[in-house]
């Protein structure tokens, strides 16, 4: 009671503590009721890039990567080696020399060329961001299909930056299998997984998905393995703009349109099989 | 016989009367000076531990010399026996995550190989494990291995088997006696690798001797150590301290003779600070530590401790 008190409002009108109590307690229920906390109607993805969604607004976003100074030094140099020498301990190498370092310096990445690997992928992650919150990724995706930015829908957006973040790799196409068969040793499974997700939950952020339900996983499930598949078919992709692995994007995104269909109408199928039984049940006689 | 055994007791005991120094019960005390203030009194030393006995500073070096020169002949056959042979799968896999030498033509004439100072590596074994990495798998033939221990022994150990090494004679292999806590002959930033095996744990002033190692490592060199530490896992603990108190003084009674430098061994071990407290010294001298700053081997009853001298841009 006394807490109540002491929280009160200092515009309403305070003659006397047991009144405004009262009012108090008629206002926190007038909020209650205007903002219903539950969902009723079927999920609807919200497209407005300002709306912060699940997550909290009192915390700063992680950054992309938690390497120091020193290790992003020789990571960064040693990316512009990738493109000849490979995501290999020479990259690593070389990187830490042209960043000043000696040779024995890379033991300042104690995973190796692995490192190099996460460092990629984690820095390209944010090199999307950068691009979707510099606001002309968008515009360009709906300039492409001839539409006004605010009527993209999410799956396009989805769409698009998966698109976007697959051409990021154009540089290293040749040597990403290597990277890939990396990424797959025992070891490194749970890192790549992890690093898997991020990108998943990312591209589905920024496209202004804001599901709180079941969907958020099988989303970041569907996105993810759609990627993953994308990036083998890039490897072997020869056409100078990944019109194959565009294709192949466009392809698997109606698959799982129809798989998605394909369930509900399962689900439908045996609700009404359940009905109906019920209804045959019961109208022989049986109690349920 | 009896004569003959009776005659030798009577000269030993002759003998050490003889040697025996005279010491009065009282300390010497001049009434006409002040000789006595000036005498050193024990108590004012700082103390030191040497096992699970506290001693002196002074005489920590000694005391641990005495060990080392009284294990350097079995010193390998011991190590077999003690750790069942896991010290070679450990220091293989110490030399192989360091890959020491460089398989890319060096840019500038002073970057060819690298120079690796071994410290308390007497018996060569990381030394030639080096040595051979660089040679076999990275092609480099420049690398070079200085081996600095405070035991001469030890040294002497490690010289005998370096004739049976391709590296014997030659500009690549050095030996040196020194105390690690200083090293004058050391220039400063000279030093592209920095190794101690299974050493540091002896040394008297632990702290000293890494800010002489930061002071000898060029920016961006590494300083690499392993060590005993603290096993993780209780159940493995157990038997781990089983096996350190019951068996290896035992192994060492029998095998090399000597009881004692073993027990020191297995309480230096015990005494010796946790991954997490080290990780903190290293620091405290100066290095970036990469990542979690440690690995754990077989469980934590050694440790791969890393830190790398910072460069400082002008």
């Amino acid at each position: 009671m006394s807490y109540l008190a002491r929280t009160l409002p200092k515009r309403v009108p305070n003659p006397f503590l047991a009144q405004s109590i009262r009012q108090t307690r008629a206002l926190s229920t007038k909020t209650l009721q205007s903002t219903p906390t539950t969902r009723t109607t079927q999920h609807k993805p919200r497209t407005n890039q300002r709306h912060r969604t699940y997550h909290s607004a009192l915390h700063a976003r992680l950054p992309d990567h938690s390497y120091t100074n020193s290790q992003t030094a020789i990571l960064t140099s040693a990316l512009a080696h990738v493109p000849t020498h490979g995501f290999s301990a020479t990259a690593l190498t070389l990187g830490a020399r042209d960043a000043g370092f000696l040779d024995v310096s890379v033991q300042l990445l104690p995973r190796g060329e692995f490192d190099l690997i996460l460092f990629w992928l984690a820095s390209r992650r944010g090199l999307l961001r950068g691009k979707v919150e510099e606001g002309g990724l968008f515009r360009r995706i709906a300039a492409e299909k001839g539409k006004d930015v605010h009527e993209l829908s999410v799956e396009e957006r989805v769409r698009g930056l998966l698109l976007e973040r697959l051409r990021m790799n154009m540089e290293v196409k040749d040597v990403w299998q290597d990277a890939l068969a990396q990424m797959s040793l025992l070891a490194n499974i749970p890192l790549s997984l992890t690093e898997l997700h991020a990108l998943a939950s990312d591209i589905l952020t920024l496209s202004g998905d804001d599901a709180v339900d079941a969907t958020w996983y099988t989303r970041r499930l569907a996105v993810s393995a759609i990627y993953a598949s994308a990036e083998v078919v890039m490897t072997r992709d020869p056409t100078p703009d990944l019109v194959e692995t565009a294709a192949f994007v466009e392809r698997r995104f109606e698959d799982r349109k129809a798989l998605a269909d394909k369930i509900t109408g399962i689900g439908q199928c045996a609700g009404f099989g359940w009905n109906t039984a019920i209804g045959l049940g019961r109208s022989w006689g049986l109690k349920i | 016989m009896s004569t003959m055994s009776t005659r030798s007791a009577w000269r030993a005991l002759h003998y050490s009367a003889k040697r025996r120094a005279f010491q009065p019960t009282t300390p010497y005390r001049c009434f006409s000076c002040a000789n006595r203030t000036q005498e050193q009194k024990p108590g004012n030393d700082r103390m030191t531990h040497f096992g699970f006995t506290n001693v002196p500073e002074s005489e920590k070096e000694t005391r641990v010399g005495a060990v080392f020169s009284s294990v350097a002949a079995s010193y390998d056959r011991m190590n077999d026996l003690m750790s069942l042979g896991i010290h070679r799968l450990w220091k293989d896999h110490f030399v192989r995550s360091l890959n020491p030498g460089s398989c890319l033509p060096a840019m500038t004439a002073d970057q060819r190989g690298w120079n690796i100072l071994d410290i308390a590596g007497g018996t060569g074994d990381i030394a030639f494990r080096m040595l051979d990495h660089a040679t076999n798998v990275n092609h480099d033939m420049e690398t070079r291995v200085t081996i600095s221990d405070i035991n001469a022994d030890m040294l002497a150990e490690g010289r005998k088997r370096s004739l049976d090494t391709p590296y014997y004679n030659t500009s690549r292999l050095d030996f040196v006696e020194a105390n690690a806590e200083h090293m004058p002959h050391i220039p400063d930033a000279s030093v592209d690798l920095y190794t101690v095996v299974f050493g540091i744990r002896n040394f008297t002033d632990k702290q000293a001797a890494l800010n002489e190692a930061y002071r000898v490592l060029k920016p961006g060199g590494v300083f690499a150590c392993m060590e005993f530490s603290k096993v993780d896992n209780p159940v493995l603990d157990g038997i781990y301290k089983r096996w350190n108190f019951s068996a290896i003084p035992l192994i060492g009674q029998v095998v090399a003779g000597d009881r004692d430098s073993y027990q020191y061994l297995v309480e230096s071990i015990e005494r010796f600070p946790s991954q997490e407290e080290f990780r903190g010294m290293i620091q405290k001298a100066g290095f970036m530590i990469p990542g979690q700053g440690f690995e754990n081997l077989t469980g934590g009853i050694a440790a791969i401790h890393k830190g790398i001298k910072p460069i400082v841009k002008a």
